[in-house]
């Protein structure tokens, strides 16, 4: 029986296209298994079905009925629930209030009834026993919880909607592995009494383990749907993307170690602070170094620190034969570091304003500059802006009327005003389309060939293999392994970022 | 035409037609209401305002909710302090144009200090500054006279200057330049937008966020101080708390000129049209033959109706 | 994979943190507990049974203002009328009174009528900032314009006199007790009922995270217009309460005390973002203001210097208000 089906759904932001054609059919008892990459369309999707995203065009069939979703009451009333990936919690509330927060059980017409509040928080946290970590509890404040906790919260909340239809957006992005065990009991439990279950993972092994069917979605096209027992797990990544899946990495020559006889241009000694410790590592100029492992090792953090918008505690960093102490991002620009984003929206754009003054804050400050003469400042920005290919109409419509790739274009090219010595990539390609990747990767390796000294933490296997002359693989906010000539390989790097776990 | 009709829809531009419109709307009600003489007077009053709503934009252009309910203090403040250092002598204006702008920068500064180095929310950090300087508004007035304005004072505020237009207009018009050329051909300028705008962004990019912020503040008092001065040179002789009926006015001047009071959107050209805008409309509720207490729900349910027009909210479903 | 074992990525509270995570108006008790010590050391008279009940009958109508106000703010918002539906429903209720004899049922309907323009006042402000998408300070802003010219139509001028009936039972005592006190039982019975509805809790969740709120499905736009209801209902309770004190109708009586119940609101340590507070801190914010007031004046303060010394205090308490709450909620 068809619990939910979805034809020819869309949903346009401006001028961005989020979906383009989402379609989704999911079974009483399966778990369907969405699958994409970063801003291929499944979050959009979900929240469509959620009611939180107003769909532009198409039609939504819950058991077999068609169905208009006004918002998100709306759909629960029509028995959907929904783990949101940014999580939909209340930071000053307690877990157990969190938890029925959807739904307050009532008492008397008007007042909270506690009593069943507390019994809903204990069942659901019951679920959950053993795992969910020290101090929680149904009265703990969410704010005070680890995040792991507090995505074991958003997970109890959604379960706690009882509703026949349940979507799960990226849930175990921060669970271990005892609490996704659990997790997955659970649903099996309620694939058994009939529940349809949307599933988002990027973990193969979660989705092998826990998925009947698999949509995959691709530009926010959906491309097909598979059964997981007939396929395999190369054949899903090929579809997801798509022909040009074998690049940026591989297509291009793997980079060979560079000698260091060109001079270090960063060198990092014993460096601690707030989520990483003991961390040492020298970049050569010229040189692409890798940071590898699993999400949130430690790998932002470092490179953060090394920008001085991160807590270090002890440690010796240099740039070039210069001793540096970064109290600042400011001190850090002006000592010639540079520091990319992936975190585009809050890290990097400076939203509606226009592209120019999204360009030229890194020059103003390096030169020392008081009055700014856009118009004067063109043959200076516009070469940086082409060295990407960036596309734009001009360099005075704000830089939200652009794609997510040409935004982050926007942000490297402020740094290539004034070339900085060393480049400090965080993750820089998260969320942005294939050529916007390939031109930015053709053009770190440019800068590379300049003699920058470039850092690139990637949570992409295939960019680092394609683009890093070394790779230090992060674990538990240290290096556990490097690697480096033809030991690059993706079977090594994976083997490393999972042999602590 | 969707071109015509987004123009249509700038905030300036809806101002624009809003002051055409009550002009003629004020002559047809009572004529004579839009005559030179008469858009003159309106123009001196609304020029107060507007400098008031200066200050006021910047703070409000910088984000993080930021406001500054001080200002009416400060400017009762100023226009004591200058009363009594000029005390109707226009050999007393430089000195007390250097005191008033030293007293408004002091408090900005304060003001300034709290909300970058304590972290004081604007709204709290502001308004607990305009209790202090009530309080001081108080003590000064008991130990001194109220203090005079200068001859020249008075005559550069209400007659005519130069072009038969009074002096306050032009010193109005040029902060409206000066303002312009600060907020978009000034590297500081960008920056107040950038912290406005995304200030997370803005510190990763080298901007001194703190420093920037501090610096809207004493910029907001040194324009209150400015208004203080002219406010004695329009009434003479300064009474007590004449700023502080400008202070939420200043705030609507800048939302009607379209600044986005969640900060990093706006300029100060909207805001001037914005103080015209709005003194205009009280002028006509003056004019029109009705009791104070009908001309105050015309005021304030035309205000409402005239936020429409302005910045609503975004809905909660995208 | 056991990032956030080896990765603490998160802080605890600490001893300190944990009593202000649960009891966030315990600093504003703290100062309430001292300010009176020090009116005590100034003025051991000022301590007298008699004294405090007049402070706590003079400023009872700030106390409910502040907490009118602390119920928009929980969601986030903010009312910049209170002040003005307070002098609304005072000279409302007084002219009723007035005109339909000043009888004590003449008195009690009037009363009603004044809980019912309360009410529709904070329709108004929460149509006008939840439903049409107004920004809050300059939309209640505008209301209150609106509603002051309202009740100077009413009462254009200061100094219709309550019926006697009315104020004499504000200032009276009945069975030996002054009549304030019963109104503080009161109150706190309607506080602590108030506290476990479900409005209350929603109210806290949306200014918590309007976004996540919507999200989970929670009726944002009503929740917070409902609030703006509330907090027209306490004005109009404070109004009440004024009226008692000064027996009389006066249309611009409230005007300033709005800015006063913002700032009690954050002495009794609420966010301003919303979605952290409590009504206890705001009646001891609002005690704060009452007893800084007295504190001056006991100290011998020369009366041109009172305004200023208690403006600074307050800035003072403000400012230690913020830092506290945050220690609380980090």
């Amino acid at each position: 029986m068809s619990k939910l089906k979805l034809s020819g759904v869309s949903k346009a932001y401006g001028a961005t296209l989020a979906l383009r054609r989402g379609d989704l059919e999911v079974m009483a008892g399966e778990v369907h298994v969405l699958m994409g990459s970063n801003g291929s369309g499944k979050s959009t999707l979900c929240k469509i079905i959620a009611g939180s995203v107003r769909p532009d065009s198409g039609r939504i069939l819950v058991d077999d009925q068609p169905v208009t979703i006004t918002g998100p009451r709306s759909a629960r009333a029509h028995g959907i629930g929904i783990f949101y990936q940014e999580l939909s919690l209340a930071a000053h509330r307690s877990v157990g209030e969190n938890i029925s927060l959807g739904r307050l059980p009532v008492k008397a017409g008007v007042f909270v009834d506690r009593s069943e509040l507390r019994q809903r928080a204990a069942r659901y946290i019951g679920l959950f026993d053993g795992v969910s970590g020290e101090e929680f509890s149904a009265e703990a404040l969410v704010g005070s919880l680890r995040p792991d906790q507090r995505q074991l919260v958003e997970i109890m909340k959604a379960l706690a909607s009882e509703a026949p239809l349940l979507i799960f957006d990226e849930p175990t992005s921060a669970l271990d592995r005892a609490q996704v065990e659990r997790f997955f009991e659970i649903l099996r439990d309620l694939k058994r009494r009939g529940r349809g279950i949307v599933f988002i993972s990027h973990r193969m092994d979660e989705i092998k383990a826990i998925g009947d069917r698999v949509t995959i979605i691709r530009d926010g096209e959906t491309i097909t749907t598979l059964n997981l027992n007939d396929t395999d797990p190369a054949t899903v990544i090929r579809l997801m993307v798509g022909g040009a899946g074998d690049m940026p990495a591989s297509q291009s020559s793997v980079p060979a170690v560079v000698d260091a006889e060109r001079g270090a241009a960063l060198t990092v000694r014993n460096l601690s602070g707030r989520g990483f410790s003991d961390v040492s590592f020298e970049v050569a100029r010229g040189e692409i170094l890798g940071f590898g492992g699993l999400h949130g090792q430690g790998q932002s953090a470092v490179l953060r620190g090394i920008f001085g918008a991160g807590a270090v505690t002890s440690g010796k960093i240099l740039i070039g034969e210069e001793s540096f102490d970064a109290s600042g991002p400011r001190k850090a620009i002006r000592c010639g570091c540079a520091y990319v984003s992936g975190d585009r929206a809050r890290d990097g754009v400076i939203s509606g304003r226009p592209i120019i003054e999204n360009v030229t804050p890194i020059h103003y400050l390096r030169d020392r500059l008081m009055i700014a003469r856009p118009r004067k400042l063109r043959h200076k920005v516009a070469p940086a802006l082409q060295s990407m290919q960036t596309k734009f109409a001009s360099l005075f419509h704000p830089i939200s009327s652009l794609s997510g790739g040409n935004q982050q274009k926007v942000i490297i090219a402020r740094w290539l005003i004034d070339r900085p010595d060393v480049l400090l990539l965080d993750d820089p390609t998260k969320g942005i389309d294939l050529s916007a990747k390939a031109d930015l990767f053709a053009l770190i390796r440019q800068l590379a060939a300049d003699g920058l000294g470039i850092v690139l933490y990637s949570s992409e296997d295939a960019e680092l293999l394609g683009n890093a002359n070394r790779i230090l693989v992060f674990n538990g906010g240290s290096v556990s392994r490097e690697l480096t000539g033809a030991d690059r390989t993706r079977y090594n790097l994976y083997q490393a970022a999972y042999e602590a776990a | 035409m969707s071109r015509i009709n987004s123009f249509l829809r700038q905030p300036i531009v809806v101002a624009l037609v809003l002051i055409v419109f009550l002009l003629y709307l004020g002559e047809a009600l009572s004529p004579g209401f839009a005559t030179g003489g008469q858009i003159l007077r309106l123009l001196i009053v609304a020029s107060l305002l507007g400098i008031i709503a200066a200050g006021q934009n910047v703070v409000i252009l910088g984000g993080r909710e930021g406001i500054d309910l001080s200002v009416g203090g400060v400017v009762s403040l100023s226009a004591i302090i200058a009363g009594n250092v000029m005390n109707g002598a226009d050999g007393g204006i430089l000195p007390a144009v250097g005191a008033c702008l030293a007293a408004g920068a002091f408090f900005g500064l304060l003001n300034g200090l709290g909300v970058t180095l304590l972290r004081i929310p604007p709204l709290v950090m502001t308004l607990g500054m305009l209790g202090v300087l009530q309080g001081l508004l108080v003590v000064i007035r008991m130990g001194i006279p109220s203090g005079q304005a200068a001859p020249a004072l008075s005559r550069f505020v209400t007659q005519p200057f130069a072009y038969g237009i009074p002096g306050i207009i032009w010193l109005w018009i040029m902060i409206g330049i000066v303002m312009a050329l600060m907020l978009n051909r000034t590297v500081f300028g960008h920056r107040i937008y950038a912290i406005g705008s995304n200030e997370h962004a803005a510190y990763m990019a080298g901007v001194p966020v703190g420093i920037i912020r501090i610096a809207l503040f004493v910029i907001s008092g040194m324009f209150a101080a400015i208004a203080g001065l002219c406010l004695l040179g329009y009434s003479g002789t300064s009474f007590a708390n004449v700023g502080e009926q400008y202070m939420l006015p200043s705030i609507i001047a800048v939302v009607f000129g379209g600044t986005s009071l969640a900060g990093g959107k706006g300029g100060y050209t909207g805001t001037m049209a914005g103080a015209v805008l709005l003194v205009i409309l009280q002028s006509i509720l003056t004019t029109i033959n009705i009791e104070e207490s009908g001309r105050q729900m015309v005021f304030g349910a035309t205000l409402l109706l005239l936020m429409m027009f302005y910045g609503r909210g975004r809905a909660m479903r995208a | 994979m056991a990032e956030t074992a080896t990765v603490p990525s998160y802080r605890r509270a600490g001893g300190i943190g944990r009593v202000l995570e649960r009891y966030p108006f315990l600093p504003a008790l703290v100062i309430v507990v001292a300010l009176l010590f020090l009116n005590g050391f100034f003025s051991p008279n000022s301590l007298s049974f008699r004294a405090l009940t007049g402070l706590l009958s003079t400023y009872m109508a700030l106390i409910l203002l502040s907490i009118a106000q602390t119920y928009v703010v929980y969601a986030g918002d903010i009312d910049l009328s209170a002040g003005a539906i307070l002098s609304l429903v005072n000279v409302a209720i007084v002219v009723l009174m007035e005109r339909w004899g000043g009888g004590a049922g003449a008195v009690l309907l009037a009363l009603a009528m004044g809980l019912l323009l309360g009410l529709v006042c904070g329709l108004v402000n929460g149509l006008v900032v939840a439903a049409l998408r107004l920004q809050a300070i300059v939309a209640t802003f505008a209301t209150s314009i609106f509603f002051t010219g309202l009740a100077l139509y009413i009462l254009p001028v200061a100094g219709t006199p309550a019926p006697a009936l009315f104020w004499r039972a504000y200032g009276g005592r009945f069975f030996g007790v002054p009549f304030v006190f019963y109104i503080l039982a009161v109150l706190a019975i309607l506080l602590a009922v108030l506290s476990r509805t479900r409005l209350v809790t929603q109210l806290l969740a949306v200014g918590d995270d309007p976004q996540a709120a919507y999200q989970t499905g929670l009726p944002v736009v009503a929740t917070r217009v409902k609030g703006y209801v509330l907090c027209g209902l306490f004005s109009a309770l404070a109004a009440f309460c004024i009226t008692g004190d000064t027996a009389s109708g006066d249309p611009l009586v409230g005007g300033k005390m709005t800015l006063y119940s913002v700032a009690a609101v954050v002495l009794g340590g609420s966010a301003l973002s919303g979605g952290w507070g409590t009504v206890v801190g705001s009646l001891l914010g609002a005690l704060t203001i009452a007893l800084v007031n007295s504190v001056v004046f006991f100290m011998g303060t020369p009366s041109e210097w009172q305004n200023f010394v208690q403006g600074l205090a307050i800035l003072l308490v403000l400012m230690a208000g913020v830092l506290a709450g945050r220690r609380g909620r980090s």
